[in-house]
């Protein structure tokens, strides 16, 4: 999918654990693996904002746009 | 009071009820055949081998059709709706029916009448396949609800 979650490199820069990030957004440790590994077909924009929130960033940061080859 | 637990539990009699009267069909074939032949019209004497090899021949899809049947209940009972294996099976059901179809169709050379148990047949495996075509997009819907974080 050209669509890239960069959620691992934001959680690394600000040192957040996925446990952490789970408790503090509401979602199962589960789900987050679906978000980190680019599994996930569609992101709710609660939860983006939950993340944005907690990690404390912009949307731009935990998606990107990547033209496929 | 009725619920959709008793509607599932008929449909399962009525399966293992038309799985009883296909067993006893295949038993009994020579003798129901002989007997029809009986009461038919006179043209039809000596084509007996004719009609056996019809039921037997039926027999197969009308048993794959049967089991199919009775296991996609068995998983909608258990709350398992919108999964792949009852696509493959709702596949299997139309494909019977389409089977069933084909073989009444050229019975139908011999025997005329075969020629409605035939479009009846074939209908039946086009409704199966429309279900299935729901189907197959329901599982994809389910996955892509499931994978939304």
């Amino acid at each position: 999918m050209p669509i890239i979650v960069n959620l691992d490199v934001v959680m690394a820069k600000r040192k957040m654990a996925s446990g952490d990030l789970a408790e503090k957004i509401g979602i199962s440790q589960a789900n987050l693996s679906i978000l980190k590994t680019g599994k996930a077909k569609a992101m709710r924009f609660s939860t983006l904002e939950a993340i944005c929130k907690a990690l404390d960033c912009q949307p731009g940061d935990i998606l990107e746009f990547r033209e496929q080859d | 009071m009725w619920n959709g637990e008793k509607s599932i539990g008929l449909s399962k009699f009525c399966v293992l009820a038309f799985a009883l009267m296909l067993i006893g069909i295949a038993f009994s074939a020579p003798w129901l055949v002989r007997w029809f032949l009986d009461f038919s019209r006179a043209d039809l004497i000596g084509k007996k081998v004719f009609f056996l090899y019809t039921i037997y021949s039926g027999s197969i899809p009308a048993t794959v059709l049967l089991v199919s049947l009775y296991r996609l209940l068995h998983y909608i009972a258990l709350g398992k709706v919108f999964i792949a294996a009852n696509v493959i099976y709702l596949r299997r059901i139309s494909w019977s029916s389409f089977a069933g179809a084909a073989i009444c169709f050229i019975s139908a050379l011999y025997y005329m009448p075969w020629v409605f148990v035939a479009v009846a047949a074939a209908f039946m495996g086009l409704i199966g396949r429309v279900v299935k075509n729901v189907f197959a997009q329901a599982v994809e819907l389910q996955k892509e609800s499931e994978l939304t974080i």
